[in-house]
């Protein structure tokens, strides 16, 4: 297998955008390819989910490429749910390092917000089990309030740990010029104060309104090359190291454990093996926070904590920035937002922002090691990606 | 008639998978006419919930519940709660009702009561 490097990145801000869907995955790629000084690629991904429903639109790819007037090159639209990011960085990679291609452009784009937040919900919904679980009314707030039950019930993790993972990711979005949210919030504010109640009403009981994502439009891109192409460009020299990537049961009920991300434990194993690292050794991760008490169970089963040891790591503040291991600099799916098909490109982006040195205020000192779990459905699709940067 | 929800039991394992799949998770048996359709129990426990304040626009409600509940024989199913007071742990009994009602279609499940 050739070595797989990011010659470039682009994004756009995460929010409510006013521009149609094909310019929201042009933008960050015409970035990217200014930020690597390349002018041409063999292929291009596209990661969506919701066009063909929510846009009304199909074949994104082949609008995006010849947008960005890179046609002849291939262009194949990947729709994997809220992993469609990762899943099509997955592909650009298999695609360099198999030798196929030399430069792909992987984009992942989203516009939600073309229909109301309800709408919004439902389409997010048609991911669940659709005789087992939709029929019910099930969405995904609905299986993550379920998922929070139990686990705050088993590992003593409370609504005040979740809430703090909400203060933390409004906090570093503060500095992420690109992020959906830019409003500093406190537990006063959201848990203790007569307000709390109305400022923060449950959503899915136990989890509330800010312990939720929230609907964002937006786009990100990566260019990916090998290591010749990277000699002749002069950037920084960030090595996709590792990736894994793994299922679980369609219909959450059929875990064995429903508190177990078997998937997000599997992938994370992977990416760390084929990266040669362990869990300790990363410097900084991006956590899939669609709902506060993920970043929590993913922290773990990723390897970072021990099970039911996340909330503990939070409260000592080793997941803020400059704590041992900061999660969610940008501010995360929570904060910064959550463009399903564009959030797992988002995640990459950050994390090469941190390696290169990038990120401003937000940036770890040092960072050479980032991590990234782009997680899908309710866990039963999980990417996760393991960064390096060489000297 | 009684209606229920069925299963499907592996006819070489024996093993029992809802919802449906096309090969037995257990044995790898890959020829769908090799399940027996059984119904499910309605009887449980409750093993985790939700009241979700945000229902899908076709709910003209403000609030429906979900739950994970384990049944009698340890299969378990994703259903909706009329409960006042759900806790984790408590007996439970299903009867099946409408729970979603479409233009032209209404879904039967699996509604949950104190037992
Ligand atoms: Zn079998």
């Amino acid at each position: 297998m050739r070595e797989v490097y990011v010659a470039g990145i682009g994004i756009t801000s995460f929010t409510r955008l006013e521009y149609p869907l094909v310019e929201i995955a042009a933008y960050p790629g015409l970035m990217a390819l200014r930020d690597s000084g390349l002018k041409k690629i063999d292929q291009l991904y596209v990661a969506n989910m919701g066009s063909g429903r929510v846009n009304a639109q199909t074949g994104l790819a082949s609008a995006v490429v010849d947008h960005l007037s890179l046609t002849p090159a291939g262009a194949v639209t990947i729709e994997n749910g809220p992993a469609s990011g990762a899943s099509a960085i997955k592909e650009g990679f298999m695609a360099i390092a198999s030798g196929m291609h030399d430069v792909v452009m992987v984009i992942g784009a989203e516009r939600m917000r073309e229909v109301n937040q309800l709408e919004a919900t439902d389409f997010v919904a048609t991911l669940t089990h659709p005789l087992a679980e939709y029929i019910y009314g099930v969405t995904l707030p609905s299986l993550a309030g379920m998922f929070a039950r139990l686990y705050m019930e088993k590992y003593g993790v409370t609504s005040r740990h979740l809430a703090m993972v909400a203060v933390k990711n409004h906090h570093n979005a503060m500095d992420n010029f690109y992020a959906h949210l830019h409003e500093e919030i406190t537990l006063e504010g959201i848990l203790d104060s007569p307000e709390a109640s109305t400022n923060n009403p449950y959503v899915a009981d136990p989890l509330r309104f800010y312990d939720m994502c929230p609907v964002s439009d937006g786009g990100a891109c990566l260019i990916l090359t090998t290591a010749e192409v990277m000699k002749k460009i002069n950037k920084p020299m960030i090595r996709i190291a590792g990736i894994g990537q793994a299922t679980d049961t369609h219909a959450v009920h059929e875990r064995k454990d429903p508190t177990d991300l078997l998937a997000v434990r599997e992938a994370a194993r992977q990416s760390f093996e084929m990266a040669k690292v362990k869990p300790q050794d990363v410097d900084v991760a991006e956590l899939h926070d669609a709902f506060t008490i993920l970043e929590i169970a993913e922290s773990e089963e990723v390897g970072f904590f021990k099970k039911g040891e996340g909330h503990i790591a939070l409260e000592k503040g080793e997941t803020k920035i400059g704590g041992k291991i900061p999660i969610n600099p940008s501010g995360g799916l929570k904060a910064k937002g959550h463009p399903v098909g564009a959030t797992g490109v988002g995640q990459a982006h950050e994390i090469v922002l941190q390696l290169r040195g990038e990120a401003k205020k937000r940036q770890m000192q040092n960072a050479k090691i980032g991590f990234t779990c782009n997680f899908g459905g309710f866990g039963n699709n999980v990417v996760c990606l393991t960064f390096i940067k060489e000297k | 008639m009684e209606l229920n929800i069925y299963a499907y039991k592996c006819k070489r394992c024996g093993e029992i998978h809802y919802p449906y799949k096309t090969i037995c998770k257990k044995c790898g048996e890959n020829d769908h006419n090799e399940f027996e359709i059984v119904p499910l129990p309605k009887k449980g426990k409750l093993l985790t919930f939700t009241i979700l304040h945000n229902p899908p626009s076709d709910y003209e409600v403000p609030t429906i519940s979900l739950g994970i509940v384990e049944l009698e024989g340890g299969q378990r199913i994703t259903g909706q709660l009329n409960i006042k007071n759900p806790k984790i742990g408590m007996n439970v009994e299903g009867k099946i009702e409408v729970v979603r009602k479409e233009a032209y279609n209404k879904h039967l499940g699996m509604v949950f009561y104190q037992a």
